[in-house]
């Protein structure tokens, strides 16, 4: 299959805005460049402040790059300033956050609905949809819940069905899953890859768990500790369907594991 | 407060929380008798010239009541405050909102504002009286200037409160400006503007009795004005009675309309998490 390049990001650069008088701060990001191909599932592992998140606050247009550029479908995005920027480039990036930033005065079924209402786009179509993602991951019951009643499993996957409604052609996801437990997360990261196996989005998935980044992936790229630059990239064989809660015992893990891990630090 | 036990059974859960309700209910009649028997030992130590006995009180405002004069004064009362209250909190909720966009503005306005809030307007009363008459305008306007700070002040804490992780989500999944205004940081704003509501809803009454008790010709302060003249300390409390049933009207329909609108809240006197 040849692969398509749906994002490419070259020799991105990210530092914060010095204060007037101190010395420039450092680079969070430094020459970072990847690609990220039509239907893929990317991996991106790296340490703890190692500048993932500000990747991601790039990549979806919340927040600026000091250098480099950011093509989407061959169209270069605006990353220069702050007032140029598009956030979500016309719905084009989907952006699921670490907190599940649901509207706490709507409903399960109206913060699903939210991204369809603001573009335009709620119709009997659209509706279903919703109400297929919303059985999808069990949230079915529930429609009319406000988020406080909900639990936090039950928030993350309304904030993750929230995004896939209106299918932007690339979703990054920023440790959708880190502050659940492990019974919850599984079942997510399960139903996720459930819901990728329907469409086949592109996904880019950043995470601090290296068992989590190649039970999900395709491919794992390691971000060095800050700046953040790929400190190596890793294709992921292992077969799909994938056993999520199993993916240890599978020959394949252990040395791909090993060779993760020796360049995370 | 009691604890009850977490039950399935919503006719059980539904009982649970009438009876605790019930408990309240009745504590707080138990509080009322105590004030009354203060009221009625007061009445027989100083005499019923000096302090109208509650019974003496109940009679009079039955009367008062029934021949309709109470009810006139009441209802004068009480137009001068609502209408007060529109004309002040309505553009004070919405003003914050038009400033969102305007830093510089809310920030050259804002010792203005301070300097409104801080400054006595009761005392305004008998300027107002001189600008507008001892007709109703003057008490709307007194009745209004107290409550738009207050209000402004409360709508700004919500415009400000606002979560700007909610508006990058918006704005992601394409929420154009107004969808932002509307969608997210006007509801965001509904509590605090309610707040403000709350506590600007007996000032609006109150900024009304005051102004009527310094000029006027009809209203709760003016009954009170008129008994406390005529030496009857009965008629006085009479007014007074009548003006704190105003009060609770107000605060009544303000909670009605507040638990209306903000369902999505979570209510702290019930437990509805739904275990996480």
């Amino acid at each position: 299959m040849a692969a398509e390049a749906l994002l490419e990001v070259r020799s991105l650069s990210k530092r914060f805005g010095n204060r007037a008088g101190r010395e420039p701060s450092p680079w969070v990001i430094q020459e970072l460049s990847f690609v990220v191909n039509e239907g893929e599932f990317l991996t991106i592992v790296g340490p703890s402040g190692s500048g993932k998140t500000t990747l991601l606050n790039i990549l979806a247009q919340i927040d600026t790059a000091s250098g480099g550029e950011i093509c989407l479908q061959s169209h270069a995005a605006p990353i220069g300033n702050s007032k140029s920027l598009k956030p979500g480039l016309a719905c084009k990036i989907g952006y699921v956050t670490q907190e599940d930033n649901l509207l706490p005065w709507r409903t399960t079924l109206q913060n699903v609905l939210f991204p369809l209402t603001v573009q335009r786009r709620l119709n009997e179509d659209t509706r279903a949809r919703a109400q297929m993602l919303i059985r999808a991951v069990g949230l079915a019951g529930f429609e009319n819940h406000y988020p406080h009643e909900l639990s936090g499993g039950m928030r993350k996957r309304a904030s993750l069905i929230r995004t896939l409604v209106y299918d932007p052609p690339i979703i990054l996801m920023d440790e959708p899953f880190g502050a659940l437990d492990a019974q919850t997360r599984a079942q997510l990261q399960e139903d996720l890859l459930r819901l990728w196996n329907l469409g086949r989005k592109t996904i880019v998935f950043v995470t601090h768990d290296i068992v989590e980044a190649i039970a999900l992936g395709d491919r794992t790229l390691v971000l060095s500790r800050s700046p953040a630059r790929v400190a190596g990239e890793h294709r992921n064989s292992i077969p799909r369907p994938r056993d999520i809660r199993g993916i240890m015992i599978h020959p394949e893990f252990a040395p791909l594991y090993q060779r993760i891990r020796v360049q995370v630090q | 407060m009691a604890t009850w036990p977490r039950t399935e059974d919503p006719i059980l859960a539904r009982l649970a929380r009438l009876a605790a309700s019930l408990r309240t209910r009745g504590d707080q009649v138990l509080v009322l008798v105590v004030l009354l028997a203060l009221w009625q030992g007061l009445s027989l130590v100083f005499g019923t010239y000096w302090v109208g006995s509650p019974w003496g009180v109940l009679m009079r405002l039955g009367k008062g009541v029934m021949s309709g004069e109470i009810l006139r004064h009441a209802s004068y009362t009480l137009l001068e405050a609502a209408a007060g209250f529109l004309i002040g909190a309505l553009p004070a909720a919405a003003l914050p909102f038009a400033l969102r966009r305007l830093p510089i503005v809310t920030a050259i306005l804002d010792p203005f504002m301070v300097g409104g809030y801080g400054a006595p307007k009761l005392a305004l009363a008998p300027l107002f009286i001189l600008w507008f008459g001892i007709g109703i305008e003057s008490k709307i306007a007194l009745v209004a200037i107290t409550v738009f700070f207050i209000v402004y002040f409360s709508a700004l804490a919500g415009v400000r409160a606002l979560d700007p992780r909610l508006v990058q989500m918006a704005q992601v999944m394409g929420a154009d400006e107004r969808d932002v205004a509307r969608h997210i940081v006007f509801p965001g704003a509904v509590p605090h503007i309610f707040t403000g509501f709350r506590i600007a809803m007996p000032y609006s009454i109150g900024g009304a009795v005051i102004a009527e008790l310094i000029s006027a010709n009809r209203g709760l302060g003016y009954l009170v004005q008129l008994s406390a003249m005529n030496f009857d300390t009965t008629g006085v409390f009479v007014a007074l009675v009548a003006t704190t049933c105003i009060v609770f009207l107000g605060n009544w329909s303000v909670n009605v309309i507040e638990r209306r609108l903000l369902r999505w809240r979570p209510r702290p006197d019930l437990d509805m998490q739904a275990g996480s």
